[in-house]
């Protein structure tokens, strides 16, 4: 992998903001998107005469219940007469979105970027859940009348038949998540459960259960990213992007190994490439991989090579990426945990690092050092991988 | 969130909060499409109607495609060759799903998975492989114990007077013997 | 050179076609925070708008100034303006109507945006700048439809 990156400027992140995670919101998908991108241009110091570009990121519009989501959410995204351009890579779109930001300043089209994610679960009924129908091939998968849960039983079936893991070893990864939630102000489902816990909650598709799911969420984060000059001026203490990493896999996924995700690896390798990252595993102190399932997150950790294949589920159980670990990952709580609005959960994702790596995430912060951090988030029939890697 | 912001915003409503609000609206889309499987698909399915599983051959990089596409990927060239592919594989993944596409509780539950076809061309470890994603007539207990993974299977066809040209003409994968 | 050519010679009736829909059994949309506020003005019978720091009011409100700051709840009295219209002959599924539909864009005199809604006025009478005012019903239920029409 050569990815031929010609970069203009420095990109930095100055400011983030985000609303409650919430399993239904009062307020409209527009609405979300304004009480975000206020709360990120406070905390940056900047009104939104100052943003030249802004970039916006939101999942299925069926979700949402509004076509053109995109347009329909510009007004509250301050894109009204601005440069504005909304990305989708399913549920690769979070980290997706700051990727965007990162080419629209590096290439030097804008200097001060508003990046937003913003999703509304909660509309769509009989449950949300039902509208990933629409993901599947028309004429091959949907007669036989899938629910996107199956997908993922399949994948950590596959796992756990390739790399020996149990599913209370997976379970694991749930439990310190929702702990370290208790600890995020937007968490929807914070709480300290049991290994117990997750084995006896609802069985949904076997080997998946109720609480190894994040879950439905309304909610919308964002983000300021501006050039090296700008952010200079703005802060003593800015978060540089270092390096982003997106590619794709076809829609067969059911003609690949599935234990591994190649969708992510690829990403990663671009990502680090450009960070100039050699030794992931040991370069990087703190990471968010995407977790909307608990081994979703073990896969990913693998994926962005912090921990080989196969050995991820061994490292959980020695504490190896609690908060006071070697390598933390999800100190936010993450998706399990804070909750999955989905294009705005993998904002999320990087505005926990963006406060880390300025030591500002409190009871949150991570007792290591931190000097590196990672993040990532997944697209689609196991296809898209999108990350970022930060630096203070 | 930082220490420095204020509260985070945001209003969060139980269900029947949501129900109560003025102002609220529902609304039902009925939108109908016709999917058009496309000349590739629509030969594969034609095949499933009379009992064949057919692949397509990728003329560079000798790849069968099963399900068939129109192209290969990897070359970025037409598939060229239609080959008949055998009925047999064996089971790359499998779960049981006790919920329904609406989320609704299943009476009985029901064991679906991805096969890996036997299509000569593709080694064992190869991260690709031609397969198909159907329904597995097993004992659910056979996928929790992981005795499912690994186990050799064949097509179950729907009686011939049933069948339609598609995916569903194949009833189910079940094991040999 | 490699071979480029797809399979051309194919009929239509070779084609295979899976009939499928993309529905939900349905949408719940919750008004939002000053939308609550404007499905209240309505069920009691007033039209509502948020007044920003530029001093105008904007119908209808959306808590947020065009300035990204939020706004304050503020009843817009008067006539309203009519912007534009166009007149409906079918319904949805192109059935032919028996009395066409006047749909006008109406913008308050004393407000700033505006709202889509019929129009009560026969269709040799209806021009751009022709002054108007809601009519509500007598039931109301704090939606759109609360005004019957402008006349």
């Amino acid at each position: 992998m050569r990815p031929n990156i010609f970069m203009k400027d420095r990109v930095a992140i100055v400011g983030a903001g985000i609303t409650k995670f919430m399993r239904r919101s009062l307020e409209t998908p527009r609405e979300l998107a304004w009480e975000a991108a206020t709360q990120a241009l406070d905390s940056a110091g900047l009104t939104l005469k100052d943003i030249d570009c802004v970039v916006t990121g939101s999942a299925p519009d069926t979700f949402d219940g509004v076509h053109f989501k995109g347009e329909y959410i510009a007004d509250g995204s301050g894109g009204i007469s601005k440069p504005i351009t909304r990305v989708y890579v399913g549920g690769g779109t979070g980290v997706f979105i700051p990727d965007a930001g990162f080419w629209h300043v590096a290439s030097g089209l804008c200097k001060k970027v508003l990046v937003l994610g913003e999703e509304k679960m909660s509309p769509a009924h009989p449950h949300p859940q039902y509208v990933f129908k629409y993901i599947w091939d028309p004429i091959l998968e949907r007669p036989l009348e899938p629910n996107l849960i199956w997908i993922f039983a399949m994948e950590m079936r596959r796992y756990m038949t390739k790399c020996g893991a149990q599913k209370e070893d997976i379970a694991l990864v749930s439990v310190k998540n929702k702990r370290n939630a208790l600890d995020h102000p937007s968490a929807l489902i914070p709480a300290n459960i049991t290994v117990e816990d997750v084995l006896n909650s609802e069985l949904l598709v076997w080997p998946v259960n109720l609480l190894d799911i994040s879950p439905v969420t309304d909610g919308a984060v964002a983000l300021v990213m501006t050039s090296e000059d700008v952010a200079r001026k703005l802060t003593d203490t800015p978060v540089w992007v270092d390096g982003i990493g997106f590619t794709l896999e076809n829609q067969h996924w059911y003609n690949r190994e599935l234990s591994f995700p190649r969708y992510l690896n690829y990403a990663a390798r671009m990502a680090y490439k450009m960070a100039g990252i050699e030794r992931p595993w040991k370069e990087i102190d703190v990471a968010e991989p995407y977790d909307p399932f608990d081994y979703k997150e073990l896969h990913h950790i693998e994926g962005l090579m912090l921990a080989r294949p196969c050995e991820a589920w061994k490292l959980v159980k020695e504490g190896y990426f609690n908060r006071d670990g070697e390598l933390p990952t999800s100190p936010s709580g993450g998706l399990l945990g804070v909750g999955n609005p989905i294009a705005a959960a993998g904002v999320m994702k990087v505005a926990e690092l963006y406060w880390q790596l300025r030591y500002e995430a409190g009871k949150r912060q991570v007792k290591k050092a931190v000097h590196k951090a990672v993040a990532n988030a997944w697209g689609d029939l196991m296809q898209a991988g999108t990350v970022i890697v930060l630096s203070n | 969130m930082n220490h420095s912001m204020k509260e985070v915003p945001g209003i969060g409503l139980k269900s029947s909060e949501m129900y109560s609000l003025i102002g609220l609206l529902e609304d039902r889309p009925k939108a109908r499409y016709d999917f058009s499987a496309g000349p590739t698909v629509s030969k594969f399915l034609l095949g499933l109607k009379e009992g064949k599983i057919l692949g397509k051959k990728c003329p560079r990089c000798g790849r069968i495609f099963v399900p068939p596409r129109s192209y290969c990927e990897w070359c970025h060239v037409a598939t060229s060759e239609w080959v008949e592919v055998p009925q047999t594989g064996i089971i790359h993944t499998a779960v049981v799903s006790y919920i329904s596409a609406k989320r609704q509780r299943l009476e009985k539950p029901e064991v679906v998975g991805i096969v890996r076809l036997d299509v000569p061309g593709y080694k064992d470890k190869e991260y690709e492989f031609a397969g198909l994603f159907h329904r597995i007539c097993i004992d659910p207990k056979l996928v929790v114990t992981g005795e499912a993974i690994g186990m050799r299977v064949k097509v179950r066809w729907k009686p011939k007077e049933e069948r339609k040209a598609s995916i569903l003409d194949i009833e189910c994968f079940e094991p040999i013997g | 050179m490699m071979d480029m050519s797809f399979e051309k010679k194919g009929r239509l009736e070779d084609i295979v076609v899976w009939p499928g829909d993309q529905e939900v059994d349905k949408f719940v949309y919750t008004p939002g925070i000053h939308g609550t506020e404007f499905a209240k003005g309505l069920k009691d019978g007033k039209i509502l708008g948020m007044k920003c720091k530029d001093g105008k009011v904007y119908v209808p409100p959306l808590t947020f100034c065009p300035d990204f700051s939020k706004g304050e709840i503020a009843e817009i009295e008067g006539d309203w303006v009519v912007i534009t219209y166009t007149i409906v002959y079918e319904d949805m599924y192109g059935n032919f109507l028996e009395k066409p539909k006047v749909i006008g864009f109406l913008k308050p005199v004393n407000g700033e945006g505006g709202l889509i809604h019929y129009l009560n006025v026969p269709i040799e009478k209806i021009n751009i700048g022709l002054t108007v005012r809601p009519v509500f019903k007598e039931e109301r239920v704090g939606n759109i439809n609360d005004i019957k029409y402008f006349e």
